[in-house]
């Protein structure tokens, strides 16, 4: 459905993008994640013909992105998309759809956007979160069978995130397909099949969610032990690292098994807790792989 | 055709008074100056308020078709046209649709001035020759309407209301607007002849003189709009390459 190839963007001396391959199937509900500056606007860009790509090629149904946009098969939010302020959202929506050959009845798709209550409103005098709704309504107004998302939640409180993907599940259920980019570990957590993590340009990691995660493998282990000589504990066997903080030690291990055996034989330690690692910790993993390099 | 984006766009004009005030403040306050100063004097044999009132109307279309193709600069600067991109529309309809909007915005101009002209400085014409004078200014703000979508595609959004100003004051002020070339010295005369704000005027003031249009002037205003057709196209073309 969506096939990125070798997909290059310079900005001056910048490479945004930079050899970035990409393959989305119908269906799926894809995240893309990564730090800021990690190239995922300009892949977003890149993959709905809004920018051209310096080498590659981007397709999305087997056609140039302009000519898949042009059949109305790709609904799209986009943080820098304009709305005219001086239009209400009744009526943006409805000059949407009327750009589109096929659309969904206007209130029905402000209902699914949550922004009913707001038809007659002009969008000159609505919030930032409540002009991200409008946005939705305008991706989602044509039936599109792609929708691509980007950062939709920026901006938005708790609960309007909460409600914006509790709407976006019931489109999902239909069946669309979905790529979304963000910076929420939680979001591309709970509402991604697969992840596909981006950094300085490139894909460095792909994967279902407990996949991600499992690239930062093994677990940490936190005990009381004053005095603790560090570079013997980091020698244990399964350690992969040994730090101090104040009375306590933390322990990196690959095999925590290994670790605690050894550690309860050869220490006094106290206060012991064993703790997986999250998303975040493969955030945070595969984002400093890439400064150290 | 998307009636519905022209019909949004009208809404839009009606909800902007100031831009549709303006556009008729300008031209009927310079008719009621420049008329008043010359009742009961004659230019080429034809009552110099017909006259004044003709070139100011032709002034406050061309200055609205102008501002007109603006709104696309500031269009550009919200990111409307990114949002646009995203749905079918093809961007030649937009600029067409542009242009046509341009077209209806100049008529309440067109129409104040002529009423002022009829009720306040009692210029008396064939219908005829209001019908031939009428047409031949508003058709004649197409080139107009299409160095707007040249601003629109060259200005920054900020900055896009002192350009067109500029470019309308200096077409008026050299074109034989505000003053007639009647009256000019032969350099200006020559500098007018230049602009196709000159031949504008000698096409709608020319029902005038013998109530037709005059043929030459017809043809140099249709190259001069061909031409500034061929410049916001390549302008337009060149912004959506730039992607």
């Amino acid at each position: 459905m969506i096939v990125l190839r070798n997909l290059v963007k310079r900005y001056g001396a910048v490479t945004a993008v930079d050899g970035l391959n990409l393959e989305i199937r119908s269906g799926e509900v894809v995240a893309l994640l990564g730090p800021n500056g990690a190239g995922k606007s300009t892949t977003i860009d890149l993959l709905l013909g809004l920018a051209r790509p310096d080498e590659g090629s981007a397709t999305l149904f087997g056609m140039p992105p302009a000519t898949a946009i042009a059949r109305g098969k790709v609904g799209a939010l986009l943080q820098s998309g304009g709305l005219l302020p001086d239009l209400t959202v009744a009526e943006i929506v409805e000059l949407t759809a009327s750009l589109h050959g096929k659309a969904r009845p206007v209130p029905e798709v402000l209902r699914r956007a949550g922004i009913a209550d707001l038809a007659k409103r002009r969008i000159a005098g609505l919030s930032g979160g409540q002009q991200q709704r409008v946005r939705f309504a305008m991706a989602l107004v044509a039936d599109p069978e792609l929708i691509v998302l980007d950062e939709p939640t920026t901006g938005l409180d708790p609960e309007a995130r909460r409600a914006f993907w509790s709407a976006m599940h019931e489109e999902t259920a239909q069946g669309r397909t979905v790529l979304f980019a963000t910076h929420y570990l939680d979001e591309a957590d709970a509402y991604a099949d697969r992840i596909v993590f981006m950094r300085a340009g490139k894909v460095v990691a792909d994967g279902t969610a407990s996949q991600i995660k499992g690239l930062a493998a093994g677990r940490t282990i936190r005990a009381t032990l004053p005095g603790a000589d560090l570079a013997a504990l980091a020698a244990l066997p399964g350690v992969d690292q040994a730090e101090g903080r104040g009375e306590a030690v933390l322990l990196t291990c690959h095999d925590s098994a290994a670790a605690l055996r050894a550690l309860l034989a050869a220490t006094d330690a106290r206060d012991i807790e064993v703790t997986g690692r999250g998303l975040e910790d493969a955030f945070v993993a595969l984002t400093l792989e890439g400064a150290a390099a | 055709m998307n009636t519905t984006y022209l019909r949004m766009e009208v809404r839009r004009l009606l909800r902007n008074r100031r831009v549709l005030i303006f556009s008729m403040l300008m031209p009927a306050i310079l008719l009621l100056i420049f008329g008043g100063l010359n009742k009961d004097q004659e230019i080429g044999g034809v009552s110099a308020t017909a006259y004044l009132m003709v070139s100011l109307g032709i002034f406050g279309s061309m200055s609205t078709a102008i501002g007109g193709g603006g709104s696309i600069a500031v269009e550009r600067g919200i990111g409307w046209n990114r949002q646009l991109r995203l749905t079918p529309l093809r961007p030649g309809r937009y600029v067409a649709i542009k242009v046509m909007l341009s077209l209806l915005m100049t008529l309440p101009p067109l129409l104040i001035v002529y009423v002022l002209g009829a009720v306040a400085l009692d210029v008396r014409l064939p219908a005829g020759t209001w019908a031939l004078v009428a047409l031949g200014s508003w058709l004649g703000a197409l080139p107009f309407a299409a160095l707007g979508v040249v601003v629109g595609y060259v200005a920054k959004p900020d900055s896009v209301q002192q350009v067109s100003g500029l470019l309308y004051m200096l077409l008026a002020a050299f074109g034989g607007l505000w003053v007639p070339v009647e009256t000019m010295p032969r350099l200006m005369r020559d500098v007018a002849e230049l602009t196709p704000a000159y031949w504008v005027g000698q096409v709608a003031r020319s029902p005038l003189f013998h109530g037709s249009l005059g043929v030459h002037a017809v043809l140099v205003l249709l190259g001069w709009t061909v031409a500034l057709a061929l410049v916001a196209l390549s302008r337009f073309r060149a912004d959506t390459a730039r992607a």
